[in-house]
């Protein structure tokens, strides 16, 4: 309980900084937003452009005029923020007390390596979901002055959910790296490292047929925001998938953790 | 039943050498002085007793158990002071301390503001604005405030300024008084001297002598010096004999073995002046070292 106290005391600075991005990112949206609502000229701006591109940045399956339309591009967007700082977070929570060389004072305490890793696991987890309340708080003011209808608040529920498993999915592989990892001052850069590279990964899975298969590769791909507006489901093999990713992930840094050398 | 028990302790880093084969036992209530230069495996033995790091071969008990097996069980009982402190440097000295006691299932408040004053520490400063020798008074407090029944005292006194270090050996030999076991490394041999009743030196990786600190010096070496006018340093080669050196009319050596046969040599010459000395730790020291 300690260590998980200290913890949230020690990340949260880090959670209101993420937060303010957060806010102020869905500021900066909602007021471009305000250009484009019901306006049919930025429909046709948007069809000349090429499909390749759209696909790119999943524009083209949401009608960008409408308010659930724009929150569905906002999606991938949110799940990129939302997960560099989970996998941020991850990474640098059990890390950085090598990095720091606190580990000397910490694991000479009577506490077990496990207790440590669960303890630290829960304040990261405990700080994700603070940073997806505001996500979703914040996304719920913008939204208030166009009355979205019934079928908005719950496009945004299953999106917030989707973003969940998401985060849970890159705070563990961030988790796993820093517990993992011999050279623990790599741990933060592996992490967003193979964040943006599988984010890549999903763009380039949309461009091709050939190509989709790259998708399973690729977190941000398991819900896709077109999914969660017209089917109204979130596909549970990818739920499935994630939870493997998340459980193997968690399994390895415990044993990886509980049976390291820590160099001081 | 010894307090600590290292039985072939071995410990290589990839392929670099930590310690090899070290073996040794402390026993209850003693301060057992740990010396050796530095590299020579001092801290990493520190670190596999407190299971920070794993053995590659061999094992050790801390009161009778497995020190990895039984590590956080055995911790409540161990206080650590590191060569180099590192805390959170965000913290004020007050949160790290009670931090640190919020581990022990004890009221730890009262020792705590007792070691804190006769270290003579600030309490509610940064960790970070601290000077080398205030995070040591930290460690200090840190390491003693739960009443620990053995401790760890690794190169303890760097940092700390000569009122401060006195302090610090009254303060350790109170604790051992009181029934603490003491483990006591440094390279400092005047400090371990000073304090221990046994020490154990370690070089390269490997132990080379344990033994009690006034048989290491009463019955192990003599420290001659003789003085005569045409002097042979070969006439004092003897079996025994190290570290000969001649200079004009005078021969120094160290001596180990039966004096009667050194007598007899000295008493065969015409000799200005002849003294026999125990050699301070820090002459035997440097002789294992050679």
């Amino acid at each position: 309980m300690n260590i998980f106290v200290q913890e949230l005391r020690a990340n949260l600075k880090s959670l209101l900084i993420w937060g303010v991005i957060v806010v102020l990112f869905i500021a900066l949206g909602s007021s471009k937003f305000s250009a484009y609502a019901g306006n049919p000229e930025m429909l046709a701006i948007l069809g000349s452009m090429p499909q390749a591109l759209l696909d790119a940045f999943n524009m083209r399956a949401f009608n960008l005029t409408t308010i659930t339309g724009f929150f569905g591009v906002m999606f991938t967007y949110f799940a990129l923020i939302l997960s560099i700082a989970a996998a941020m977070w991850g990474s640098d929570i059990i890390s950085k007390e090598e990095r720091d060389k606190t580990a000397e004072f910490i694991l000479t305490l009577p506490v077990t390596r496990s207790r440590l890793v669960t303890a630290k696991t829960l304040a990261a987890l405990v700080n994700c979901i603070g940073l997806l309340f505001i996500t979703w708080g914040a996304s719920l003011v913008s939204a208030a002055s166009y009355h979205p209808d019934s079928t908005f608040y719950h496009f945004l529920r299953l999106c917030m959910l989707a973003l969940f498993i998401i985060q849970l999915t890159f705070l563990a592989i961030g988790i796993f790296l820093g517990c993992a990892l011999k050279r623990y001052k790599l741990a933060n850069s592996v992490a967003v490292s193979l964040l943006l590279g599988t984010y890549f990964l999903s763009i380039i899975s949309s461009l091709d047929k050939d190509l989709e298969f790259l998708k399973y590769l690729s977190p941000f791909k398991y819900f896709d925001a077109s999914v969660l507006l017209f089917e109204s489901r979130i596909d549970p093999f990818s739920v499935g998938l994630s939870l493997a990713i998340i459980l193997l992930c968690m399994v390895g840094a415990y044993l990886t953790y509980t049976r390291k050398d820590l160099y001081i | 039943m010894g307090v600590i028990e290292a039985n072939h302790l071995t410990k290589y880093y990839g392929k670099a050498r930590g310690i090899i084969d070290v073996s040794f036992q402390v026993e209850e209530g003693e301060i057992f002085g740990f010396i050796g230069p530095n590299g020579a495996g001092k801290s990493t033995t520190i670190r596999l007793f407190l299971s920070l790091i794993y053995p590659t071969s061999g094992s050790a008990t801390i009161f009778g158990k497995d020190c990895i097996k039984y590590g956080p069980e055995l911790r409540k009982e161990i206080g650590y002071l590191p060569s180099d402190v590192f805390y959170y440097e965000r913290m004020r000295v007050i949160d790290l301390l009670k931090y640190s006691a919020s581990f022990y299932h004890k009221d730890c408040t009262k020792r705590m503001h007792e070691l804190a004053e006769l270290m003579e520490l600030d309490l509610y400063r940064r960790i970070e604005d601290l000077s080398y020798g205030n995070k040591k008074k930290v460690g200090i407090v840190q390491g003693l405030l739960h009443q620990p029944k053995l401790l760890f005292l690794d190169e303890p006194t760097a940092g700390l300024d000569p009122l401060m270090q006195r302090k610090f050996f009254q303060l350790i030999r109170e604790e051992n008084q009181r029934g603490v076991t003491i483990f006591f490394s440094s390279h400092i041999l005047s400090e371990v001297q000073r304090l221990c009743n046994r020490v154990g030196i370690i070089k390269e990786g490997r132990i080379i002598e344990i033994a009690d600190i006034r048989t290491l010096q009463q019955n192990n070496y003599k420290k001659i010096r003789i003085e005569a006018s045409n002097l042979d340093a070969s006439y004092f080669d003897l079996p025994g004999v190290t570290n000969l050196e001649h200079h004009n009319h005078t021969v120094r050596f160290f001596f180990k073995g039966d004096i009667n046969a050194i007598m007899r040599r000295i008493s065969g010459i015409e000799v200005s002046d002849v003294t026999i000395e125990e050699p301070t730790l820090e002459e035997i020291f440097m002789h294992y070292y050679e």
